[in-house]
């Protein structure tokens, strides 16, 4: 019988270092294992059918992470809302995702607001934010009668000017900054809480008979690693709508605490040392300190969350490919990718991790990885221990749902598509790759150059 | 002047209700009917009248009060005796003076029998005028003032002297009608009721009880036929059964068991067929000795009849076969509808409204007669834990209990309560082991009412909220979810008992109202059970409709519609604790219930056009929540349904089969404004169902905002008319 024998994978030369990384429980830490099928779907065919890089988007983990942190709250607070942050992710596809499962609409500016409206989001149900809403979006708010997040005082007095203009009422609600135990103190969005500024202006906003004061907002910080921090801000919003309800009369309808719940993406420099508080512990802390705070039961205001990176970040992939290996000059390996800081733009913050799409050689090295650009800021990981790796070789990069298909730069390289991989399993363009003509589009070109 | 009118309307109302009430009725055309019925008599008619007005005018000056008043019921017997006197007698100072004070002997004995009976749940049906009658008869003797009249022998000259040739051949016609001899005594017997014989009265009396009751008239029918048949069995009457014996007795036996004072089924048309015979006998043994004192029995046998039935169903067990009407409405057909549609709609209103014990959505990981641990005494016990989206029930390696989803979590009071025990001692077990030496662990007993405990267990160390003594409020915080005693893992346990032990056995009981997921079907279930396996949570109302529906006593609304009279409403509460709206424009009453999730109607009276009755059609059934899918559907008692031949059928049929139906659905949708203080429109359907089809009978729509009912649109006679509704304060 004649014996056939499979060709075996080309695998260049390495030398084989000794290997003692941090362990944990499991064993040794390596990015090994390769990571061949989103969702179930093949990376290889990903890669196929969209090209490489692609952003894939899983909707099961986004629906999974929504569902389980309204659980986390909802079984600890009668009344929450979760508001989608638009601009996190503001992809259609991805808005309606949340939408359709009862998400409001957390918007901080024109383009968003109106790409609310679009997604069929009821003008009452979008919280317009932000320090920068311009007179005519805040018309366009007023007209819908939308959450109006008043920053500071000046915008106060646009928004009375509009209102009283349109001869018509709108709904605010104060952004209040305070001081949590956690710095730094993020004062510079809204009214100060310890200086009384927060109550100066309630007291304001209760004297104009075309405002309705409606919430109180605070968002203490992003990637915030103490839930205590939170108890602490839903205490002192508490504080306030209790002494307005008290003082003025004025039922408070609702406190929002914002977002800023970390995702489980590694910040430069922690190396793993850290404990993320799951969003569990933020939800106790909050409804602790709201349930307690001293509300009636029947007059408890509604919680609402505006969680962006916390519900999307590990729904995201970016898929891409090796471009080539190199070896720098003090020695170390490494391997150029077709991504680069352009497009992930949070690789200047996480350590995000990589793993290999494939069959990968059973060794490892440490290797910088670059991105495609002719720029030396273009570092995707300092240091990456990977299997090793040939030009054509796919990578899944994970954990990069938030913020990167928002703060994404057409620079050097066109911008990627994004497939959705729906609850079955099917792949859905949801936003296609850019072109020549889509980037020439907004240009103008002058007669004389013509 | 308006004052006066009212009075003068008010009264006269009181005086055809009498009227009608001898058939036990209160419809008041019917009781002009039999008003003018009683004019075939002139002589005995007006007599009959003046006994009425009389009796109206001494209980309005003696003070009486009270719903009996208004029905009439202390003066149908004057009427009668009213009637009965100028039948027998001739009229003269004599005879006004005797029958002024047998109408104040009947109202005294009315109140005293009232008094006496009603508490027992009994009528005093024609009693006080057979005494009374008694005595007139008797004393009349001893009057030298007062003479029997011939008048009744020659009663057709006195039709002739009214209305000339004319009227005699037109009464006549009737007389000499070819009619089968039972049909001829048959309408004697109905209008001897009035001390006649008269053909056209009768017919007239027939037809006018036809339409406000079928049963009423098929029970007269089967009573005649009854006791013509026992007759013919044991020869007693060869000549025929005298018209007064019939009607005033065996007809009236008939209708009163087998319609009006037991709810109209098969089984009380047998009690109907029996109690004839019954009054057959008492007739006759009861003529004997009325014969010694030299009386006539007049209704007596009938009325004791009556009450001997009643009476023994009154004091034995009910088997549900036989129902004592619970609410008299004067209708066969009302009475029974009124049951079954109550029977049907507030079984559940005998349950303690409790509501799960935690906030979001738990999964019942062991339900009733669960394979685990609810098992003997304590089966009727449920275990809930929280899970993912995996079904998992903790996140991570499940090392702690902190990794399961339901530690820790607030437990809620199901209801308001005492805290009647606490066990505050024991530690969280280790995941996997269990404690059998503390089986139930930290426990919490609350008593919501004497003889109703909840119970629950598995509780983490230290984290009550409340203290024993304590009074809880439902839905307020008592304690966290733990994994102590018999606990693998962190669960929740909860009991309903009724005794106050931690070991008492469980009791089957429902919850008020929840949301369930099972296999992908959602549903928001009642006074339920929670399945095994579902993943339950508890409503959260709107506010908005909360507050718009919370109709607190004293609460007080203006409506007004194009075409209609502008309408006062006052939300009221009866001696029973119930609550009604109360139209004080249209003397109209709705009786309703608010429950935590549903509001609903229980009873109509008064006034059909009136707004008050449009809103009673509109709001019959509501959820006090807005959820895409949720429907209420509901049923109306069928007297609500308007006159027509499928009508009158159903009413035929109707102690035997029910195959018409009034159905009503609602659903709430959200309209325009903000979520904080939205619209929410209510739209409902009320519509008949027959086997096979279905017809749209109304449609309406209530709009509410800002926690206030705004407006409301129905059908009225094809045109779509819409009230606009103000709080009063």
């Amino acid at each position: 019988m004649l014996e056939t024998m499979t060709k075996l994978k080309y695998e260049r030369p390495f030398i084989k270092k000794m290997s003692v990384g941090m362990m944990d429980k499991s064993a040794a830490q390596s990015e090994f294992t390769p990571v061949n099928e989103i969702d179930g779907v093949a990376v290889k065919e990903l890669i196929r059918e969209y090209g490489s890089p692609v952003f894939v988007m899983s909707e099961t983990t986004l629906i999974n992470n929504y569902q389980t942190a309204l659980q986390a709250f909802r079984t600890r607070y009668p009344k929450v809302q979760f508001a989608w942050s638009y601009k996190t992710h503001y992809n259609n596809a991805i808005c309606r995702i949340f939408h359709k499962r009862g998400s409001w609409a957390e918007v901080v500016s024109g383009f968003e607001y109106r790409k609310a409206l679009n997604n069929g989001v009821p003008g009452s149900q979008i919280l317009f934010n932000g320090p920068d809403k311009h007179e005519d979006e805040l018309q366009l708010a007023v007209e819908n009668d939308s959450l109006i997040h008043l920053d500071h005082f000046e915008e106060l007095f646009v928004l009375i000017g509009v209102c009283n203009r349109l001869q018509k009422k709108a709904r605010v609600t104060i952004r209040v900054n305070m001081d949590t135990g956690v710095q730094p103190i993020w004062d510079r969005f809204g009214f100060n809480f310890e200086s009384g500024q927060a109550w100066q202006a309630i007291s304001r906003i209760a004297t104009e008979s075309n405002l309705v004061f409606t919430g109180l907002h605070a968002h203490i910080g992003t990637y915030m690693l103490s839930a205590d921090a939170y108890g602490i801000a839903a205490g002192k919003l508490s504080d306030l709508a209790l002494r307005s309800k008290k003082e003025l009369g004025i039922l408070v309808k609702y406190i929002d605490l914002g977002g800023g719940f970390p995702g489980s993406n590694m910040l430069k420099g922690t190396y793993g040392a850290i404990t993320i508080p799951s969003i569990d512990a933020f939800a106790e802390a909050i409804s602790h300190s709201l349930r307690t705070a001293g509300f009636e039961q029947n007059e408890l205001p509604l919680l609402i969350l505006e969680s962006g990176r916390a519900l999307i970040d590990d729904a995201g992939y970016l898929l891409g490919t090796v471009l080539a290996n190199k070896k720098l000059s003090d020695g170390r390996k490494a391997t150029i990718m077709d991504f680069g800081v352009n497009i992930l733009f949070t690789s200047f913050w996480y350590d995000h991790k990589i793993s290999p799409a494939g069959e990968p050689s059973a060794y490892q090295e440490d290797a910088v990885l670059y991105g495609p650009l002719c720029m030396n800021i273009d570092v995707v990981r300092e240091s990456v221990r990977l299997p090793l790796l040939n030009r054509g070789d796919h990578v899944v990069v994970h954990k990069v749902g938030a913020y990167n298909m928002t703060q994404w730069m057409q620079f050097i390289a066109m911008r990627p598509p994004i497939v959705l991989i729906d609850t079955n399993g099917r792949t859905h363009l949801i936003r296609k790759r850019e072109d020549l003509a889509y980037l020439e589009q907004p240009e103008v070109l002058p007669g004389y150059l013509a | 002047m308006n004052k006066y009118l009212h009075t003068i309307r008010n009264s006269t109302g009181e005086l055809l209700t009498s009227y009608s009430l001898l058939f036990f009725s209160t419809s008041q055309w019917f009781g002009l009917l039999l008003l003018l019925v009683t004019f075939c008599k002139p002589y005995a008619g007006l007599p009959g009248l003046i006994a009425g007005v009389i009796a109206i005018l001494l209980v309005k000056f003696s003070g009486l009060r009270g719903a009996g008043v208004q029905k009439g019921l202390f003066c149908y017997n004057a009427i009668l005796i009213g009637v009965g006197m100028g039948s027998f007698f001739n009229w003269g100072f004599a005879f006004w003076l005797l029958l002024f004070l047998a109408v104040l002997l009947s109202i005294l004995l009315s109140g005293v029998l009232m008094n006496q009976l009603f508490p027992k749940g009994l009528p005093f049906l024609a009693i006080p005028f057979t005494v009374c009658f008694w005595v007139v008869i008797l004393v009349s003797r001893e009057f030298g003032a007062i003479d029997l009249t011939t008048r009744n022998i020659y009663w057709l000259n006195q039709m002739y002297a009214i209305g000339d040739n004319g009227l005699v051949n037109f009464i006549l016609y009737f007389e000499n009608l070819p009619m089968h001899p039972l049909l001829l005594m048959f309408f004697k017997s109905v209008s001897s009721l009035f001390f006649q014989e008269n053909v056209l009265a009768g017919i007239i009396i027939s037809i006018g009880l036809l339409f406000h009751s079928r049963i009423s008239f098929v029970l007269l029918v089967l009573g005649f036929l009854a006791s013509i048949g026992f007759n013919s069995a044991v020869h007693a009457y060869n000549d025929g059964i005298n018209y007064y014996l019939m009607g005033g007795n065996f007809l009236m036996v008939a209708l009163a068991i087998g319609g009006i004072f037991m709810i109209p089924s098969v089984y009380s048309w047998l009690w109907a067929l029996v109690a004839v015979p019954l009054t057959f006998l008492m007739v006759i043994a009861t003529g004997k000795l009325c014969v010694l004192l030299g009386v006539p029995v007049f209704s007596l046998p009938f009325s004791a009849v009556t009450l001997l039935i009643l009476y023994f169903f009154r004091v034995t067990q009910q088997t549900g076969r036989i129902i004592l009407t619970p609410l008299q409405l004067y209708s066969p057909e009302k009475n029974l509808y009124h049951y079954l549609n109550t029977k049907k709609r507030l079984a559940s209103e005998t349950w303690f409204r409790f509501q799960l014990p935690f906030m979001g959505e738990w999964i019942v990981s062991q339900g009733y007669e669960g394979g685990i641990t609810h098992k003997g005494d304590w089966s009727k016990a449920l275990d809930f834990v929280i899970v993912d989206a995996q079904m998992k029930t903790y996140s991570g390696y499940a090392l702690s209990c902190e990794d399961f989803y339901c530690y820790n979590k607030p437990v809620l009071a199901p209801a308001d309560g005492y805290v009647q025990e606490l066990i505050d001692q024991v530690e969280d077990n280790e995941i996997g082991k269990v404690n059998r030496q503390q089986n139930w662990g930290n426990t919490i007993i609350l008593r919501h009412a004497e003889g109703l405990y909840t119970k629950i267990c598995h509780l983490r160390k230290e984290s009550f909220k409340v203290k024993q003594g304590e009074f809880v409020k439902k839905g307020q915080t008592i304690a966290a979810c733990g994994n102590s005693g018999r606990s693998p893992e962190p669960h929740l346990h909860f009991q309903v008992q009724y005794t106050p032990y931690v070991g008492s056995k469980t009791v089957y009981y429902p919850f008020e109202t929840f949301r369930e997921k099972k296999e992908d079907t959602t549903s928001v279930r009642s006074f339920a059970v929670p399945l095994e396996t579902a993943k339950v949570s508890n409503i959260i109302t709107d506010e908005n409709l909360e507050q718009a529906f919370a109709f607190a006593p004293g609460y007080r609304m203006e409506i007004s519609a194009d075409g209609f009279d502008t309408e006062y409403w006052e939300v009221f509460t009866d001696a029973y604790n119930q609550c009604y709206l109360y139209s004080h424009t249209q003397q109209s009453t709705a009786y309703f219930i608010k429950g935590s999730c549903y509001f609903y109607f229980t009873a109509f009276y008064g006034n059909r056009n009136s707004l008050l009755y449009q809103f009673y059609i509109s709001a019959y059934h509501i959820a006090l929540f807005t959820e895409e899918g949720t429907v209420v559907t509901d049923e109306f008692p069928l007297q609500w349904s308007r006159n027509n031949p499928g009508k009158w059928l159903q009413d035929f049929a109707a102690p035997f089969v029910i195959f018409r139906r009034l159905l009503y659905r609602s659903e709430n949708r959200q309209g325009e404004g903000s979520y904080f203080d939205r619209e929410t429109r209510i739209s409902s359907r009320q519509s008949l169902q027959y086997p096979g089809f279905e017809r749209k009978a109304n449609e309406s729509e209530i709009v509410v905002r800002e926690g206030k009912i705004a407006a409301f649109s129905f059908m009225y006679h094809n045109q779509v008319k819409e009230a606009l509704c103000t709080v009063k304060l």
